[in-house]
């Protein structure tokens, strides 16, 4: 796994936080509303505390509470429904890309030296948004509401009334029977009023009267004036304030897809969530299930056609903050760069305000209700008994005889072993649990989670057994001075059995994101990844993909990197993504994994990625990377069957034709390796050259020069070549006459086993006129005035063939000509025109020539240098006379002149 | 079933594979086992144990196959895949395959004009590895 922002610790201490709900007055939220923000959102920011708290265990023992987190959260917040969950996840992992130009982290393995990002950050999104939208579940208390903020604002004509509303609301959402969500921890719930008072606007005489008044009520701790809104909105703007819900409203900005450039391709994210709900444990998929017709069921909105001025119903709107978001974001500008200013009325102080407020409710209001609880579950645990033994051995036998009667309760068993009713005997050992493990009550909680498992196990209650074990697993972990090890199996049976028994696939994954994380940190690769791949399903490929990834990182973390498990489980995990909608990801996996296999000699493999990374890239709209990895694929000496080639072909065509019509360069098509060049140049002979009889006329000439020079040969005397190839001398420049063609030779050679066609095949040249008789030249005329150019319509090549192609070119003026290359449209050699008319491009290929290696002097032996080569450079002389000669018989010929 | 030979460096010196279609996924099997094979090696060398022992057994089994691998005194790796259905080959099968191997291979390394390194072509060789395949599938 790669490394995370957040320690261990950390992580599942954030993992599990007491759930504080919120019911707000209308114009409590009205106040609010000012800063853009709802009342669960405002306090967001600072709902983690920075001073320690204290309370004291049922053994008199101090507690010391260090960095708690409190979630607030409306009352009505629905966990998200599965597909809705699946969009948001997925949302979140597309937005989340590696930085560009992020700081490369080289790892080096053996011989390999990757560049591979330490950190994931998509995936610690992912898991904190898994982690989040967790719905809650029967068999634990962890994620319920341990108590309910009753915020009323002091403008209220009578506030102590409003609150009294609130208060029955609340009540009767918890004990009505009426709705299964959400679900409360303990009966008796906190009730925490708070008295929200508008400075802006408000009579703060008032608002202390009123406070008064509530703290006769409801206790000094009990109740609190909260002071907000120091400032009108409007004057705030100028100064710099720091934004503290900027990191944490971002998120709730996820909700809003039409924000996203990739909304399109994420929609199209999971193709089977389908069978993913039909994989879920019954009792979860009753949840959506509620909501779905819960017009009718759901507590906020039950009331709303009987009295709009009930509090309950402005709760609905306003604490339901998935909601309120979306049409407040879509009434400002629909870019998320430009987001609503938030927290406009608030000073510095007023934040300072919230904190305190915070502080207080946790450490008077919360931790004391908690200890309270935790002191009362252990004493019914401790007088059903009826022992006043310490609370482990009295634990240990406190279901072992009273079974009997509860056996009636294994009517509700289903496939996942038995339910309990929510005040279940049972359940309340497991409740202590998550109470003293919420307070960070490690030790207390490992022993009653081992408890509670036992009693589970006996009872045959997989699920809530399950749920004991991976508590157990955490707590055993998160003990000070680790007394014992973390028990790992306990993990494994209880991922195991919400899989296989539970048919549950969320509470596994949670599962097995806390237990991968633990084995890293105890830098147990090995096992985090068989962990993180076993988890790897069909029924989510987005997670099976982020797990994968993270199972590469652990190959690649151990002691002894394991590099070609990475690269490979990075293939898988690029798979998956791509089968998710996650472009990007996908691409990044396979260009990590690349780096593996690339220049090893793992041909198929290679070429397996760089098609991959070619078709990728290219819905990304990065065609050169695209171009770049489907040539790659074409002209390594390609092992594919002649089948795979063609479609490869094909792909690199299409690629590269969209990739023209974007932007019209046009690049060298560097397909063939033109085998050795060979320039024929200045052919004055209107028959082709023939190298045989080369010789022949080499000799001729020389024997009319000896003629003419009545029987000696001049030293300077040069035979004028016909013909230029390598072999000859090319350090001067050709000499052409005008209106005589030049033909050149280019080799090429198809290095596939698929057939090629090249049509409109031709030269491309330079000229620079130079008038060697008129001075003043004109310059100014059309191509073909200058030189013409013949073209070539068809060339076909077969498999694997070398061929010749001979280019001519007839130049009309005298100057300087520079053969740079040869032009052609590459098209896949089927016979099917109107295909092949689609599937051509126009390519060029650049001829250069490397002049003989250099090996005179001592400067040259010593270096590698090479001399120039002008065989492509001809200069085109006027006119001179032409001889023509015409042989019938040429050996009568010869033999006549000797 | 698919037969493979890495050179000391992990490049592919042969490779062959029946039936060819799924040859992509035995290619990603070998490569990724030469991981196995690597951590195989280094142990050894910890160990002391008995370094002429040459066959490494059973790399690791996956759903559909099994992965063998074998490692020369100059660290050629050899690994063999066959199917997990396919019974009838034990360890000793395996070991005598192997073996059977190394010695085609060293008869192809005499060749004078080898080059080392260069992928094995050898029509000796190939015939030795075919019968091999066919007793494997």
């Amino acid at each position: 796994m790669a490394q995370c922002v957040q320690s261990v610790q950390e992580f599942i201490q954030d993992s599990f936080v007491p759930m504080v709900a919120v019911l707000c007055s209308e114009d409590a939220e009205r106040v609010t509303r000012k800063n853009s923000l709802s009342f669960p959102e405002l306090l967001r920011p600072f709902c983690r505390l920075t001073s320690e708290g204290h309370l004291r265990d049922p053994n008199n023992q101090v507690v010391v509470v260090k960095g708690l987190r409190i979630s607030v959260t409306g009352i009505n917040t629905r966990p998200p429904q599965t597909p809705e969950m699946h969009r948001l996840l997925s949302q979140a992992v597309s937005v989340c890309q590696p930085p560009e130009g992020s700081p490369a982290n080289v790892i080096t393995a053996g011989d390999y030296d990757l560049n591979i990002s330490a950190t994931t950050p998509w995936f610690e999104t992912y898991r904190e948004n898994f982690l989040q939208s967790m719905p809650a579940s029967e068999h634990e208390f962890l994620n319920h509401y341990l108590a309910c903020m009753l915020v009323v604002s002091s403008c209220e004509a009578v506030p102590t009334e409003q609150f009294l509303k609130l208060s029955q609301e609340q009540h009767r959402i918890q004990h009505s029977g009426e709705y299964t969500h959400p679900k409360w921890f303990i009966p008796n719930t906190l009730k925490y009023y708070v008295l929200l008072h508008d400075i802006s606007e408000g009579d703060e005489q008032r608002a202390d009267s009123v406070y008064e008044d509530m703290k006769q009520r409801y206790g000094t701790q009990g109740c609190y004036l909260l002071k907000i809104n120091s400032r009108s909105g409007s004057t705030g703007a100028d100064e710099q304030m720091p934004d503290p819900w900027s990191q944490y409203l971002h998120k709730t900005s996820i909700h809003n897809p039409e924000l996203y450039e990739e909304s399109a391709v994420s929609n199209a994210v999971e193709n089977n969530i389908g069978a993913e709900e039909d994989g879920l444990d019954p009792s979860i998929r009753d949840g959506p299930l509620v909501f779905a017709d819960d017009n009718e069921t759901h507590p906020l909105q039950l009331d709303q056609p009987t009295d709009a001025g009930y509090p309950s119903n402005n709760a609905s709107q306003s604490v339901n903050n998935v909601d309120m978001t979306r049409p407040q974001k879509q009434a400002s500008v629909t870019s998320h760069t430009t987001p609503t200013p938030r927290g406009t009325c608030l000073t510095l102080n007023d934040h300072d305000h919230i904190r305190q407020f915070i502080q207080e409710f946790t450490f008077r209001g919360l931790l004391p209700h908690i200890e309270k609880n935790i002191r009362q579950l252990n004493d019914q645990l401790v007088s059903r008994k009826g022992l006043s033994r310490s609370l482990f051995s009295a634990t240990k036998k406190l279901f072992g005889g009273g079974k009997v009667p509860e056996k009636s309760i294994a009517e509700l068993k289903n496939t996942a072993g038995l339910l309990y009713p929510s005040e279940a005997p049972e359940l309340q050992i497991r409740k202590m649990a998550d109470l003293c493990f919420l307070v960070q009550h490690y030790e207390l909680a490992y022993n009653c989670y081992h408890t509670a498992k036992k009693d589970f196990l006996s009872d045959q209650a997989m699920l809530y057994a399950a749920g004991a074990l991976e508590m157990a697993a955490v707590a055993a972990f998160l003990q000070s001075g680790a007394p014992r090890p973390y028990p790992a199996h306990y993990m494994d049976t209880a991922i195991q059995t919400y899989r296989d028994v539970c048919k549950n696939m969320l509470l596994a994954e949670r599962c097995c994101l806390l237990s991968a994380e633990i084995l890293k940190s105890q830098t147990k690769y090995s096992d985090a990844a068989t962990l993180l791949i076993k988890m790897t399903s069909e029924d989510s490929d987005l997670r099976s993909a982020l797990l994968l990834e993270q199972a590469a990182h652990c190959f690649i973390n151990m002691r002894g990197p394991m590099v070609r498990k990475f690269a490979f489980h990075m293939i898988l995990a690029g798979h998956r993504f791509s089968k998710a909608g996650q472009k990007r990801h996908a691409l990044r996996c396979y260009c990590q994994a690349l780096q593996v296999y690339k220049g090893k000699g793992w041909a198929l493999a290679e070429d397996h990625i760089n098609f991959t990374i070619g078709r990728q890239s290219f819905t990304l709209r990065q065609p050169d990377n695209a171009v770049a990895a489907f040539r790659h694929i074409l002209i390594n000496d390609s092992k594919q069957s002649a089948v795979q080639q063609t479609a490869f072909l094909r792909e690199y065509l299409y690629v590269y034709k969209v990739r023209n019509t974007h932007s019209c360069i046009m690049e060298a098509l560097t397909l063939f390796s033109t085998g050795e060049k060979q320039a024929a140049t200045h052919v004055s002979l209107d028959q082709e050259f023939d190298r045989d009889l080369s010789p022949l006329w080499r000799e001729l000439e020389e024997r009319v020069v000896a003629v003419v020079n009545r029987g000696a040969v001049p030293i300077t005397f040069q035979p004028s070549q016909c013909c230029l190839n390598s072999q000859t001398d090319n350090l001067r420049y050709p000499l052409a006459v005008v209106e005589e063609p030049i033909i050149v030779e280019v080799v090429f050679r198809n290095p596939l086993k698929i057939p090629l066609a090249l049509s409109a095949l031709c030269l491309l040249w330079k000229f620079t006129p130079k008038d060697f008789s008129d001075p003043q030249g004109n310059t100014t005329m059309a191509l073909n005035d200058i030189i013409d150019t013949q073209v070539i319509p068809e060339f076909t090549i077969s498999p694997e063939e070398t061929k010749v192609a001979r280019l001519k070119l007839l130049p009309h003026k005298t100057g300087e000509l520079h053969v740079l290359g040869v032009v052609y449209n590459l098209g896949t050699g089927e016979v099917d025109n109107s295909e092949g008319d689609l599937m051509c491009v126009r390519g060029q290929q650049n001829l250069e020539i490397q002049g003989p290696r250099l090996n005179m002097t001592k400067e040259e032996k010593t270096s590698v240098t090479y001399g120039p080569d002008h065989r492509l450079d001809p200069i085109i002389t006027p006119l001179m006379p032409l001889l023509e000669v015409a042989l019938t018989q040429a050996i009568n010929f010869f033999q006549f002149n000797t | 079933a698919e037969i493979c030979i890495t050179s000391m460096d992990n490049y592919p010196l042969y490779i062959r594979s029946i039936p060819t279609q799924g040859e992509l996924k035995f290619h990603y099997t070998v490569h990724t086992s030469l991981d196995v094979v690597e951590e195989k090696i280094s142990g050894v060398g910890k160990a002391l144990a008995d370094q002429r022992e040459l066959y490494l057994g059973l790399l690791y089994p996956t759903e559909d196959y099994k992965v063998y691998g074998y490692v020369t005194n100059s660290k050629v790796k050899f690994v063999i895949v066959v199917d997990s259905s396919n019974t009838s080959l034990r360890d000793n099968e395996i070991r005598s395959m192997f073996r059977k191997l190394h010695n085609s291979f060293t008869d192809v390394m005499c060749n004078p004009f080898y080059n080392p390194g260069d992928p094995i072509q050898s029509k000796a060789f190939d015939s030795i590895v075919s019968t091999m395949m066919v007793q494997a599938c």
